[in-house]
């Protein structure tokens, strides 16, 4: 950080300009409607008709607001049922291919594809996928299970939508996991070697502290997406959240309750708030975690 | 451990180095067992089916005729006589090229506009000193934890005030540079190490030299990193132009296949081919740029 | 690392220091933001509710999802209009089915509504409260005899007078049975069910004979639902709803009944009408309601049950059978009032009516349309069998659906109904629960 300082002839100008694009754009489109948002929290305004200053009213019918309550559940589940799946198997993903052998730049590719795939794409393949007459059901059936009602059941349509995040991901954390691991220096490996450990102890021993702080990171941003998830719960359960709204989670209540011509913007901006503060809160670990990692 | 160094693990082998060498070594130039090398490629071959076998899947079906069920169980994997028939059906139905071409402007408009933009003022929050410098990258960090699906209505009010909405810049301009890809350049350049520029600095070189000579060419790899993100938010978005455009013949390639999916909702074949045209051309640009991608991760790009 | 803004030397200086309290501080924030995001209804351009002046200008028009499937029709009408009206323009666009509400509220809030919109009753109750839909019992009053009376009161809103939006076209059906797995469970194909009671009785007979294999309903019940069960859905004056009455409760327990036996799909919790659509058609469930559209689609994609397909009347208990009513309204602040009601006129005239309503199987609105050799005469076939009904029956149908209904409304009586199948709340607790969501979501506007 000291050698920053030694880099100084500049026209004093000139960083603005450089910013000013960037500075432009998100002022006008992110900061300035969220700081709208922000306001109208403290409104009671509907799509169509302005809102009158209501206090902290949102907030406290918040708290009594069942959907409130459910979301908030299903929004936490999301974050215990997805964030150690993508924490530890892109990880061994990552270990798999991080190899040189030969073809496995076309593995390592074929691995992303679900990452590149919009997200629209790959909710319409997988509810034809577990359709009740889908493919995996057709398999279920074929080795004597049976069909499941993947699309039907609250609880395994939580976890269908679980599995398909965490199906996007792999290979996007695979990568992360992957310019950690070139980071390892191999003399660890080989000392332990020599000490008789096995892959598995080595892995414990070795890989895992040293992809640590990774591990963390991973960690926070996985579970900063996977509170504000929406696309997967919403192109699976539906827009009402599956069977009696049990699936909404907090961004879909945010979406039900604010659009439409009789959306309750004052409402689902209390909610957008909360959703707001609480990736805040879970940002701010990742930020302490990459300054450890910095350090 | 320099960034630099860990770029030129993670790249890819140059093709046929390893296939030339008589044994197969790994990263650290080791040889691989054979017993070894047989469980990896069964492992890799698993999960190859995993994660590209729903794809799979959806092009079988969109290649099915319409006589042929496709409900079958047992499922069969390939279709029994192949047909581009559906592909025919979704032109007929909507003008899917047009509405293609129009992604396409976007997507493009989309790329270039974040690999400035986002070079730009990562360059500035990385290696520039001003006043401000860290409330500036504040301002980045919170706009990329702004819940999108809030604030969608009061983007279009803004955008109806600038006189842009039913046109394409304005379904570009909410994403023209996002904080993410902004932090990601930022944190491309803070990898780089500092004795590149200041030679640069000492032979006299102003603050865009360096940028555009030096910095910029170093990281390339995250330009595609960007690149790629920027194509895909664009290609992908639904939402916002949806809200933004009235003119159908402005229409993405999005809204024109939820067309297709709010009238033929219950022909699976018709929805599967147009799937296919969403996601061929992502597909396609990703294979493209998968090495300076892989290169890029390297740069360190992807952590927050 | 960066010494900060706050205590640079050049910015202490010019610091201004007056305090200013909080609360001005706040409410000056919220008058700086809230005008820039409020709705456009203050707006100051056109407005005039006088549609007697020169029909000319541009105008646009705005239909929900019907382009991939009828737009010559569209170009042609456009043409004649044109034609008749030398001097206006009229621009059409379509947008698709999902997302038609938010792109309503973006373009209203935002003050580029088209001059010409098709909405639906729900839909237009909004807009005029927020003065955006023309009255056209003032710009139009003079072409009120050509419609249906119903149809014309449709897209009136309670508490309000004027109506708000030209009827366009209107849609009711048939219920569709499959014969086949009515002569498995031992009933008769020929007989099918004609009240509530026959109803429920024969479904629980189908479950229980096929082991819970066979479902005969497929959809949870709806606010209509309950409307053609009898249920008072609101009071008098519109200011609350009252579907938590007995009659309620007992069509919920009912269900509640079918759903513990398998009568009613196990997955009607999670059901689109598409995926219920789709279970009639492969055998799942045995009854389906539907339109003259429907056998077309069966005819291609299910012959088999197109050869065991039985066909008969929406089953009600008030003698009223359920429409559903598409509308044609004028934005308030339109810039050429006399194209845009002549436009809005023209599209829904009996005429117009007519001709779209041979291209695809939906019902004029308009006046003595229903007399029509069309919709009276029989062929033979079933096509005209399910039209002639259907038009038979619409000269009494009722739009059960209350236009103050709105989407959180449904979703609310959605949840609720599905917490009482499940058991987790008695169906009395459940309908004053959704009873209760929907007056204070009334009350807010």
């Amino acid at each position: 950080m000291a050698v920053s300082v030694r880099i100084r002839r500049q026209l004093p100008t000139s960083p603005w300009l450089f910013a000013a694009p960037g500075l432009l754009v998100t002022g006008a489109f992110v900061l300035y409607p969220f700081v709208s948002t922000l306001v109208n929290s403290f409104t009671d305004r509907r799509t169509l008709l302005p809102g009158r200053f209501v206090g902290l009213a949102n907030f406290r019918e918040l708290l009594h607001d069942d959907m409130f309550w459910t979301g908030l559940r299903n929004s936490t589940l999301y974050i215990a049922g997805v964030v150690p799946a993508l924490v530890v198997l892109p990880l061994l993903l990552a270990l798999l291919v991080q190899k040189n052998i030969p073809g496995i730049t076309f593995f390592r590719s074929a691995f992303y594809t679900p990452v590149v795939a919009s997200i629209v794409v790959v909710g319409l393949i997988w509810v034809w996928l577990l359709d009740e007459r889908g493919l995996v059901n057709s398999l279920l059936e074929t080795i004597g299970i049976g069909r499941v009602g993947f699309l039907s059941d609250q609880w395994l349509l939580l976890l269908s939508a679980m599995a398909v995040t965490v199906w996007k991901g792999l290979g996007y954390y695979m990568v992360i996991y992957l310019a950690a691991l070139a980071n390892v220096p191999r003399e660890l490996h080989e000392a332990a070697s020599v000490d008789g450990a096995g892959p598995v102890r080595r892995f414990f021993s070795v890989t895992v502290p040293a992809v640590r702080s990774t591990m963390v990171l991973v960690a926070a941003l996985s579970s900063v997406a996977a509170f504000k998830v929406f696309s997967e719960v919403y192109l699976m359960a539906g827009p009402t959240g599956g069977p009696a709204g049990e699936d909404t989670t907090l961004v879909m209540l945010v979406q039900r309750t604010g659009t439409g011509l009789t959306g309750r913007v004052g409402y689902a901006s209390a909610l957008s708030v909360v959703v707001f503060a609480v990736t805040v809160a879970l940002m701010l670990l990742v930020l302490r975690a990459d300054r450890r990692d910095e350090s | 451990m320099s960034a630099l160094d860990v770029r030129q693990r993670v790249r890819p082998e140059p093709p046929g180095t390893a296939r030339r060498e008589p044994r197969v070594t790994d990263e650290h130039g080791r040889r691989v067992r054979a017993g070894e090398l047989a469980w990896r490629y069964l492992l890799l071959l698993a999960v190859l089916a995993l994660t590209v076998g729903p794809f799979l899947w959806q092009l079988s079906t969109s290649l099915r005729g319409p006589t042929e069920d496709i409900y079958h169980s047992p499922p069969s994997f390939l279709p029994a006589r192949p047909t581009l028939h559906n592909y025919t059906r979704v032109a007929d139905t909507i003008p899917v090229w047009d509405y293609a071409l129009n992604s396409l402007k976007v997507a493009t408009a989309n790329i270039v506009t974040n690999c400035v933009g986002s070079a730009l003022a990562g360059y500035a929050l990385a290696r520039l000193r001003f006043p401000g410098r860290r409330v500036t990258t504040l301002v980045f960090v919170l706009a990329m934890l702004v819940p999108v699906e809030g604030i969608v209505i009061a983007q279009f009010t803004t955008m109806r005030e600038l006189g842009l909405n039913n046109t394409l810049i304005g379904v570009v301009l909410p994403g023209a540079v996002g904080a993410m890809n902004v932090l990601l350049m930022r944190n491309a350049f803070r990898g780089l190490p500092y004795e590149i520029e200041e030679a640069a600095y000492v032979d006299g070189a102003d603050v865009w030299q360096r940028f555009l000579r030096i910095a910029l060419p170093s990281v390339k790899g995250t330009l595609a990193v960007v690149a790629i993100f920027a194509f895909m938010g664009a290609w992908d978005d639904f939402l916002w132009p949806l809200i933004v455009l009235s003119d159908p013949s402005k229409f993405t390639l999005t809204i024109g296949l939820n067309y297709l999916h709010g009238t033929f909702a219950d022909d699976e074949r018709l929805v599967a081919a147009g799937t296919v045209i969403a996601v061929a051309p992502l597909i396609a640009l990703f294979a493209c740029l998968q090495r300076y991608f892989f290169r890029g991760v390297g740069e360190g790009a992807v952590k927050g | 690392m960066v010494s900060s803004a706050a205590n640079s030397p050049t910015q202490q200086g010019s610091r201004v220091t007056v305090p200013m309290p909080r609360r001005a501080l706040a409410a000056a924030a919220v008058a700086l933001v809230l005008p820039l995001s409020a709705c456009g209804s203050g707006g100051d351009e056109g407005g005039s509710t006088d549609a007697s002046g020169k029909v000319e200008g541009d105008i646009t028009f705005q239909t929900w999802n019907l382009r991939a499937n009828f737009t010559p029709y569209f170009d042609r009408l456009i043409a004649a209009f044109e034609k008749k009206y030398p001097g206006t323009h009229v621009k059409w666009i379509d947008q698709p089915a999902e997302g038609y509400a938010d792109k309503l509220s973006a373009d209203a809030g935002g003050g580029t509504l088209p001059d010409v919109v098709n909405v639906s009753p729900d839909l237009v109750a909004p807009l005029a409260k927020a003065g955006l839909a023309m009255d056209l019992d003032k710009a139009a009053g003079k072409y009120r005899p050509e419609y249906l009376d119903g149809a014309w009161a449709s897209h009136q809103v309670p508490g309000m007078s004027g109506t708000y939006a030209f009827p366009w076209y209107l849609n009711t059906g048939p219920l569709f049975y499959n014969k086949a797995l009515f002569t498995e469970a031992g009933l008769n194909p020929g007989r099918p069910p004609k009240t509530y009671g026959e109803l429920f009785a024969g479904a629980l007979r189908m479950a229980s004979k096929s082991g819970g294999k066979v479902a005969t309903l497929a959809n949870v019940p709806t606010i209509e639902d309950f409307g053609r069960y009898g249920v008072t859905l609101m009071d008098k004056q519109g200011t609350a709803f009252a579907f938590n009455d007995t009659k309620g409760v007992e069509l919920l327990t009912r269900y509640k009944e079918l759903y513990d036996a398998k009568a009613l799909d196990p997955q009607a919790l999670t059901a689109t009408p598409e995926s219920s659509g789709k279970k009639f058609l492969t055998g799942a469930v045995a009854m389906n309601p539907g339109s003259a559209l429907d056998l077309d689609n069966f005819k291609k994609n299910a012959p088999s049950l197109y050869r065991n397909i039985g066909i008969t009347d929406q089953i009600t208990s008030t003698g009223h059978v359920n429409m559903y009513v598409m509308g044609v309204m004028v934005n308030a602040h339109t810039r050429h009032t006399p194209a845009a009601v002549a436009f809005a006129h023209f599209v829904t005239d009996a005429q117009n009516q007519m001709s779209f309503a041979k291209k695809v199987a939906i019902f004029p609105s308009t006046a003595g349309s229903l007399n029509d050799p069309y919709f009276t005469r029989e062929d033979g076939t079933d096509e005209t069998r399910v039209r002639i009904a259907a038009a038979k029956s619409l000269k009494s149908a009722v739009n059960y659906t209350p236009v103050l209904f709105s989407d959180q409304m449904k979703t609310a009586l959605r949840n609720e109904v599905a917490k009482a199948l499940q058991g987790r709340e008695s169906p009395k607790q459940a309908l004053d629960n959704a009873v209760n969501a929907a007056d204070r979501l009334l009350r807010q506007g």
